[in-house]
């Protein structure tokens, strides 16, 4: 390898696109292609002033569009290296056919999502609709709530993605604008711990393997293709193992601990709500605060989104009485994707909470700390009332008239 | 692989849905290999036949071939068969009858002719027709 | 003039080309007498280098690839109907990193990168993706299947239609001729992103078209054949037709064979000893049947001075060398 070595500090100030990029740095990739779109712009353009300064011994593409650049890391990756790509919004919602074109043809790929609203109206701020137009798409999704774990999530992606009983592609998220572009103190690997914590990149399939020719993205009829989609599908939820390990390992390494479903206050608490991205830190502010008020709440994220932990977050939520579920994004029609998947894994265990869906933060729109403890403070009426205090679901801090749907049938205990 | 394909469940097919053209690892440039001295896989397309699109079949006389080897190159479905620059027959697992080696053959008479599907070669070669005169 | 050295095998005529090893191979699911198949046949066995082939959404994709069963003998990807120009550029800059890096040993000869694509692909919905890869400068070949239509889903107009075909969603009809507008001229748009080699080629004149491949293959960048492919199904002549009809096509001049060096140097490299009328190319296809009806015979006539206008220009193209 003939590239530059970074010496970092124990302790940098880093956004989190620096801490997507560096982790890129630190992985050895060796295709990059992207296209710019904001907020995951910096990502890339990080990546770029350290090829053009020699610390990347890699390839960059620079795409004209990103349904090319995800096309370019599924060609580049089915060649047989490590590739990694960031955008998001638009650009993701564009290059929407390509993942799922990448997922079931089992190509490892990093994609750096870095969470902003979709259009219309066109929004750059940071919002959940990009991750949940992800939902269905067949790639592993792991959410980051600050830079530090932006940093962590974006190198164990490389692992779990590449690992032969995964060989899917891995969604690492953060939080558009209050995650990416936020700068706060994030504890890097050296760069040789980090690219041997990775590994090097282990190739199936390869179309640069001249000694075994291989088709790719076949078409499959209706006598092959449930097959197909049923191993994959068998596929992403068999890679919890591989998550679960390659979390355990990262904590011998560092001593950061992560779960399937991450946790503040759970032991104590009756009500809670269930939410992505930086609201969980938020959250964890107002719970500290509001037990001088005797409330006792908690926040529950499931970190990886996608296998969905369905077993792990009805565990969690078994002995709560209510439970909001915070979704981020516009819901389309019908209750939020927290409070589907949530409701859904409650549903075969003994535990009946009160649920509600909360419309929040769209757009950028800022989620406080004021903000929670009201929405904490109303969880702990309708717990001890036995009952909603509303409608099922209900939009959260929009100018304007109450906007709720839903009613709940007789009376919920 | 010992199964055929066709009885294996999803938990055994090949992730990705990938196909490979040969059984195990070549160590030979392909280029520089006849097919038929390649080792390959039930995926390939090469073991399957057509033969039944069928209803009219080309017959080859090669009393009267010349090898221009106009009907190797302009086959679509890789059906004639040369070597050594000889034109050796028709591959009929593989031919769909689509009679561009008869159109192209330049011959008088002509060196591939479609017949029947039915009729046997011996009978069609029996019944070649003549030179064609200058203006028939 | 700018002379391009061969690097591929000497092919000196038919006979000793019949001795190529096949890498495509047979029971595949195109029509009886598809030109597409001849057209890949003829690229690949211009070369003996390794190959990595992909493939767009379309009949050759489909037909070569379908589950269970590959017809290719070398590797090859199809990810989608816009991008297969793309799926090969990432292979080729992933095997520039890799060699960097020493994961390829140097020792290993470079491969040839050929994607081929229909004209739906190319023409129009993978346009944005071949017109970046060209920017990009990519060194790999792009073949353009270009049978005029939409053919693997039914035979609906493209950019490449003609203007006069019928097509299925530009129907002739007693209010209509057909396809309305020009066929998009993609070589020249594609000769200008200064590309080192692009070509028009037809698979029936078979030396000009394997001699222009081997010049591709010769060329590091990216290369741009365009190849007429007569499509008996689309164009609706019968399948025994093919070569008679690509005959028709390049000595009437509807589809002339040139090469344009560097985006500049134009060279016309078959010149018919007789050239045919238009009208012959087009009476022998029922997808221009509606055109000799007597309302409609004027477009014949315009077809032909089109023709005539654009043999001009590109004699005047290669007289100026620019």
């Amino acid at each position: 390898m003939n590239k530059r070595v970074m010496e970092l500090k124990e302790v940098e100030v880093w956004d989190g696109n620096m801490a997507n990029s560096q982790a890129f740095r630190q992985a050895d990739v060796d295709v990059v292609a992207a296209y710019p779109i904001t907020p995951s712009t910096a990502t890339v353009e990080n990546y770029a002033m350290f090829h053009a300064n020699g610390y990347i011994d890699g390839e960059v593409m620079m795409t004209e569009s990103e349904h090319a650049a995800m096309s370019a890391c599924v060609g580049a990756g089915a060649a047989g290296g490590r590739v990694a790509t960031a955008t998001s919004s638009q650009g993701l919602a564009l290059m929407i056919e390509v993942l799922y074109q990448a997922s079931g043809m089992r190509i490892p790929v990093v994609l750096c999502l870095v969470n902003r609203a979709l259009a219309a109206p066109l929004n750059v701020n940071g919002d959940h609709s990009d991750l949940y137009l992800t939902r269905d798409s067949g790639w592993i999704s792991i959410d980051a709530f600050n830079p530090q774990q932006a940093y962590d999530m974006t190198l164990m992606s490389f692992k779990i993605s590449e690992h032969p009983d995964v060989r899917l592609p891995v969604i690492s998220n953060q939080d558009g604008f209050m995650t990416s572009h936020t700068a706060q103190n994030v504890i890097p690997l050296e760069d040789k711990v980090a690219c041997d914590f990775v590994g090097p990149y282990l190739q199936v399939n390869a179309l640069l393997n001249f000694d075994k020719p291989v088709t790719h993205g076949v078409q499959t009829e209706q006598d092959w293709h449930f097959e197909h989609k049923a191993k994959q599908h068998a596929a992403l939820m068999a890679s919890k193992k591989v998550i679960l390990e390659t979390f355990a390992q990262f904590k011998e390494l560092t001593g950061r601990e992560y779960k399937l479903v991450e946790s503040y206050n759970l032991e104590n608490a009756d009500i809670a709500i269930v939410c992505l991205g930086t609201t969980f830190e938020t959250a964890m502010l107002a719970i500290d605060q509001l037990k001088e008020e005797g409330i006792n709440a908690a926040v529950v994220a499931p970190r990886v989104f996608r296998p969905f932990p369905l077993e792990e977050v009805a565990e969690a939520l078994q002995n709560v009485k209510a439970i909001a579920c915070m979704d981020r994004s516009a819901p389309g029609g019908t209750v939020g994707t927290l409070y589907n998947e949530v409701s859904g894994a409650l549903f075969n265990t003994p535990a009946r909470p009160l649920m509600s869906n909360l419309i929040y933060g769209l757009g950028g729109r800022d989620m406080t700390v004021a903000g929670l403890k009201d929405i904490f403070r109303n969880l702990d009426k309708e717990a001890k009332a036995g009952k909603l205090s509303g409608k099922i679901q209900r939009f959260i801090g929009v100018r304007g008239p109450e906007l709720s749907f839903y009613d709940a049938q007789g009376d919920v205990k | 692989m010992n199964k055929p394909i066709s009885e294996m469940g999803w938990d055994e097919l090949a992730p990705g849905a990938v196909l490979y053209t040969f059984d195990g690892d070549i160590n030979y440039n392909i280029a520089d290999i006849q097919p038929e001295d390649r080792m390959y896989s039930e995926t390939s397309s090469k073991g399957m036949s057509v033969g039944d699109w069928r209803v009219i079949k080309p017959v080859w006389n090669s009393e009267t071939c010349i090898d221009c080897q106009n009907c190797w190159i302009f086959c679509p479905d890789t059906s004639i068969i040369a070597r050594n620059k000889e034109m050796k027959g028709v591959d009929y697992e593989h031919c769909k009858g689509c009679g561009l080696c008869v159109s192209v053959c330049p011959t008088n008479p002509k060196s591939l002719l479609m017949f029947n599907e039915y009729e046997t070669v011996e009978n069609a070669l029996a019944n070649w027709p003549e030179k064609k005169k200058k203006g028939e | 003039m700018s002379i391009i050295v061969n690097t591929q095998k000497e092919i000196k005529n038919l006979k000793s080309f019949s001795t190529a090893a096949e890498r495509f191979e047979g029971s595949h699911l195109l029509c009886p007498g598809c030109a597409h198949s001849i057209i890949v046949r003829e690229v690949l066995n211009a070369t003996n280098d390794n190959l990595v082939v992909s493939a767009s959404t379309g009949c050759l994709e489909v037909c070569t690839a379908i589950y269970p069963h590959t017809s290719w003998d070398c590797s090859w990807i199809h990810i989608g109907f816009e991008n297969s120009s793309t799926a090969m550029a990432g292979v080729e800059t992933m095997n520039k990193a890799l060699r960097n890096k020493g994961r390829i040993s140097a020792d290993t000869p470079q491969p040839k990168f050929v994607t081929f694509g229909g004209d739906g692909s190319t023409y129009d919905i993978g346009f944005q993706w071949i017109s970046g890869c060209f920017e990009r400068g990519h060194d790999f070949m792009y073949v353009c299947l270009d049978n005029e239509v939409y053919a693997n889903t039914g035979g609906q107009r493209s950019s490449s239609t003609p203007i006069g075909s019928s097509t299925t969603t530009a129907p002739a009809g007693s209010h209509s001729y057909g396809e309305k507008r020009q066929k998009k001229d993609i070589v020249s748009i594609m000769a200008a992103h200064g590309a080192p080699y692009v070509a028009q080629v037809a698979p029936n004149k078979w030396k000009d078209m394997v001699t222009k491949i081997q010049k591709g293959f010769s060329t590091y960048g990216p290369v741009f054949i365009n190849a007429m492919s007569a499509c008996t199904t689309e164009w609706k002549f019968a399948p025994n037709q093919t070569i008679e009809v690509s005959d028709l096509a390049v000595d009437s001049l509807v589809f002339p064979l040139y090469e344009i060096i560097g985006g500049r140097e134009l060279n016309i490299t078959y010149r018919p000893k007789n050239v045919v009328p238009v009208r012959d190319y087009l009476g022998a296809q029922p997808r221009f049947k509606h055109l000799f009806k007597p309302e409609y015979e004027y477009l014949i006539d315009e077809w032909q001075k089109r023709i005539d206008e654009r043999w001009v220009f590109l004699q005047k193209r290669e007289e100026i060398r620019m």
